[in-house]
């Protein structure tokens, strides 16, 4: 790619650290990506601790300043949507992808360094609102006129607010950068062989999304804008004091925020769709039908936006409604191709499948407690409860992050060249999945006892106390199931079993190559004749 | 580190297994002790109103369905992954299964059917809940501000977009004199209002909430009925705002109080003779110079400067806040109060006599809205 010659000397001096800031690499982009994300993760689990240590008893306890509190709820939301999820799949994508359709690198290796490097910039621009006077506290949705400055004084007047704008700003042009540099990746830079209906389901998963971000991202950035000037330059857009509309942000927020949740899990679907019929050596069970339901999911996604809106009063319900549950649909395609995937197979149940099969039952309940928000009416008792906060975990957690587990464990070896242990996985997984279970699943009768969200406190009396505990203990549970993950990590960096090529026996080409895989990526390719290169590579081609 | 994983289970697994096995334990004894009452955390509270009951009625379908759904694919997904282990030693290949027809069409067909029931029912539900009598027996514009509710009795002829002067007026949300007051086996049409950011109307025991949106004067409000059953008069509900709106959220909290009709009717004919009984405000301070309007609305006042005699002057101030509380503060410049009115709370006028005052320029404002109310003020 670059044609400029470097003398000797100037490669010998490279630091190190100069080689991680400048690379252009996207295996290093990567991992970048996934050590950030982490890094994220690991802040907004700490601001959730804080929040559930509050609410583990009635009273004030550690949150007296309650505009503390809703800044933490609001900084939680936001970075573990924005700076971890999202990122954390895209650093998946971004080291995987190339891989498997047998690419040297993504299409534009210096936008995709440039995407990489705006995250950290926008993290560190959030969360300066903590030495300024205070982050955005109008939750991660900034429901305007909430989140106009010039309401009261009260919610949203100091530059807390501006740099949760400026923040998604840059994050979703990093987005947009990305998904673009994907699709090009994808259409552009398959091997020879490598047919559309030959590419792995992660890789479909990642176009589908990535047409996702490039549709829906611009109008969140409009939105942001439009915020912001709102804010900063006498806009009028979202305060009905000036003659704007408060409702226009949820619709044009939804918009995007509604295709971000598909966004933030189909990946995690790819990732586990590559995890399952390795671990029981079979294919994935209806690999067509497996893309059309992820296109659908893509397409539906778009129109289904307002179902946040129910109660607003400003949405035309039955079409949305119906919208809403026909995404089911497609949803329920994937559960069963992926149960058929195990069925009458062999399963190993190492470390990935076992965050893999948490996926498959976890987002299962996430996916069917959406059905009673869909019923509108049953939305009209649930919505704005810890209903709404069970749910959306359901999804996000119980879905996204099991996946995004079951994907590091799969992947760990290919970046590193070292197995993870097995016996300190299983413990983090077992730890996680109880914990996630008592933290989310009590949240369900909360909310139908109608605790609603955001608040630092309650009555004593509601009958809220046990189940709040409880959530709490949890939220500690699976704080503890961190220590075994980062221990896992250390031990394997330090010395780890070396993996070899293609410790799991895999199918897909990023197998075929070394691990971690030279910067070019590959001295020659298998021949592709199906989705399963490896396999057939192994075994001869079996049946297609 | 040489562990062969598999072989040799570390401590931490050992510790982590046994937490596990704790927790399981001691959840399935707090379920087995408390069976009935963990039954019945999977519902709503018992609704008590006629659309929370039709609400109730689709939550129960809603509900038996998922159990089914999730008991099926659930169990599915358990029995798959004990019965097809991998045996030590076994390397022979699975059947290749690359998919199935007929099990495809079938498994979108079916959903495809029970999602489409579930919307039928829910339509037919949300057009019973959503349907509005064209005579109410009451209608009630409820007023969420930061952070208070307050509640309008409005006259019959009242609509979403009015903005004629209630009967009477209800400031206090909670306890026996406040509240939302409604009568038993009659059918109460609201109107949501708000005068600064969003809020939501939010009853559990009505399974119900409905977002309180602020708009333009002349959009018109949400609107919805309450039928409340006859029998349950003597009741109290407790309501609390339901939509993030700022630092005194959790505090958004008001009742209702279910009359039944003869004691409502006396209740309402005293509110009516209270709320007549209260002389207008007081042209006080009449003689002490001109009189200056000042009109708040939208949290904002109609003028950024005023010009008025250091001899003393009257403020005839108009707050056209409906439920929110504003007052008029004059402050010198070093930010010393020099003069401070009681507060009003909209829709509301009153005159605040200002005593005289050395010539020079003040700032003036809102001491509850400083940041948006606020302006200069010459005495000449």
């Amino acid at each position: 790619m670059a044609t400029t010659t470097l003398t000797p000397a100037a490669t010998a001096y490279r630091s190190g650290l100069y080689e991680w800031l400048t690379t252009t690499d996207h295996k290093k982009i990567g991992i970048l990506y996934l050590v950030n994300s982490f890094l994220f993760f690991f802040i907004g689990g700490i601001f959730a601790l804080l929040v559930r240590t509050e609410l583990a008893q009635p009273g004030l306890q550690i949150l007296h300043d309650e505009l503390l509190y809703n800044q933490l709820f609001t900084m939680h939301g936001t970075v573990m949507i924005f700076l971890f999820i999202i990122p954390v799949l895209v650093g998946f994508g971004n080291y995987v992808v190339p891989l498997q359709i047998g690419a040297p690198d993504m299409a534009f290796p210096r936008i995709n360094a440039l995407s990489f490097w705006m995250l950290p910039l926008g993290g560190i621009l959030l969360l300066l609102g903590f030495v300024t006077g205070g982050t955005a506290q109008a939750g991660w949705t900034s429901y305007a006129p909430l989140s106009e400055d010039r309401i009261n004084g009260l919610a949203s007047s100091g530059p807390g607010q501006d740099l949760w704008l400026m923040a998604l700003l840059l994050i979703g042009t990093s987005s947009i950068l990305g998904g673009i540099n994907f699709l090009v990746t994808i259409f552009k830079m398959r091997a020879p062989g490598m047919t559309m209906f030959r590419m792995p389901i992660l890789v479909w998963t990642v176009l589908v999304t990535s047409v996702l971000v490039v549709m829906a991202t611009p109008v969140l950035t409009s939105a942001l804008i439009m915020l912001f000037i709102d804010r900063n330059y006498g806009g009028h857009f979202f305060d009905p004091s000036t003659g704007g509309n408060a409702i226009l942000w949820q619709n044009v927020f939804w918009f995007y925020s509604h295709p971000a949740v598909y966004i933030m899990v189909l990946p995690a679907m790819g990732m586990i769709s590559e995890i399952l019929p390795v671990f029981s050596r079979k294919p994935l069970f209806g690999y067509k039908a497996f893309v059309f339901a992820t296109a659908g999911i893509g397409a539906l996604g778009f129109s289904v936006w307002a179902h946040h809106m129910f109660t607003t009063g400003h949405v035309f319900l039955p079409f949305f409604s119906l919208m809403t549950f026909l995404i089911a649909v497609p949803t329920g395609v994937k559960m069963f191709n992926w149960i058929f995937t195990l069925f009458r197979g062999k399963l190993t149940f190492s470390t990935p499948l076992l965050f893999a099969l948490g996926f498959l039952s976890m987002f299962l309940i996430g996916g069917i407690n959406g059905a009673f928000s869909a019923a509108v009416p049953v939305d009209f008792a649930l919505q704005d409860t810890y209903w709404v906060v069970a749910h959306l975990h359901y999804v996000l957690f119980g879905g996204s992050v099991f996946g995004v587990m079951a994907g590091l464990y799969y992947w760990f070896p290919k970046m590193t060249g070292r197995m993870l242990n097995e016996t300190l996985g299983k413990t983090q997984f077992v730890l996680m999945f109880v914990g996630f279970n008592m933290t989310f699943f009590p949240m369900h009768q909360l909310g139908l006892a109608g605790m609603p969200r955001r608040i630092a406190d309650y009555a004593s009396n509601m009958g809220w106390n046990d189940l709040n505990l409880l959530a709490t203990v949890g939220g500690f549970m699976i704080a503890s199931s961190m220590i075994p993950l980062l221990w896992n990590i250390f031990l394997s960096l330090r010395a780890g079993k070396p993996a070899g090529d293609d410790p799991w026996e895999a199918n897909t080409l990023e197998w075929a190559t070394t691990s971690p895989p030279p910067p070019y990526n590959f001295d020659r390719l298998p021949e592709i004749r199906s989705e399963r290169p490896l396999f057939d590579l192994r075994h001869g081609r079996t049946s297609h | 580190m040489s562990t062969t994983p598999r072989n040799r289970p570390s401590a931490y697994a050992i510790v982590g297994w046994l937490l596990a096995a704790a927790v399981l334990v001691g959840l399935a004894v707090l379920v087995a002790l408390n069976a009935s009452s963990v039954w019945n955390s999977f519902f709503p509270p018992e609704a008590k109103s006629v659309q929370g009951q039709a609400i109730r009625n689709l939550y129960d379908i809603v509900f038996a369905i998922a159990v089914v759904i999730f008991l099926i694919v659930e169990g599915l997904i358990v029995w798959t992954v004990i019965r097809y282990r991998r045996k030590p030693g076994d390397d022979e290949l699975p059947p290749q299964t690359h998919g199935n027809n007929l099990a495809e069409v079938t498994w979108t067909l079916i959903p495809t059917a029970i999602v489409i029931f579930m919307f039928v029912i829910s339509l037919q539900t949300l057009n019973s809940v959503d349907a509005t009598s064209a005579h109410p027996n009451l209608k009630v514009r409820a007023v969420a501000g930061q952070f208070q509710w307050s509640f309008d009795y409005l006259p019959e002829t009242a609509t979403a977009t009015d903005t004629t002067k209630p009967l009477f007026t209800v400031n206090v949300p909670v306890g026996p004199d406040g509240g939302l007051v409604l009568p038993a086996g009659q059918t109460t049409h609201l109107f949501l209002r708000s005068p600064d950011v969003i809020h939501a109307f939010y009853v559990p025991q009505f399974l119900f909430k409905r977002d309180v949106v602020p708009h333009l004067v002349g959009e018109a409000d949400n609107e919805f009925d309450l039928d409340i059953p006859a029998g349950d008069a003597g009741q109290t509900y407790r309501g609390q705002c339901a939509e993030l709106c700022g630092i005194g959220h959790r505090v958004m909290l008001f009742e209702v109080h279910i009359l039944a009709p003869a004691d409502f009717a006396a209740w309402q004919q005293k509110q009516i003779a209270a709320a007549n009984a209260t002389p207008p405000p007081a042209p006080s301070g009449a003689a002490a110079g001109p009189t200056i309007p000042l009109v708040a609305k939208n949290v904002k006042f109609d003028q950024a400067s005023l010009t008025a005699p250091a001899a003393g002057f009257t403020i005839h101030y108009d707050n056209q806040d409906v439920g929110t509380p504003h007052d008029f503060v004059i402050l010198d410049n070093t930010g010393a109060k020099v003069y401070g009115s009681p507060v009003v709370t909209g829709p509301k006028t009153a005159d605040f006599a200002v005593p005289a005052i050395p010539a020079g320029t003040y700032k003036f404002e809102c001491s509850i809205h400083p940041t948006s109310m606020f302006g200069t003020l010459t005495v000449q």
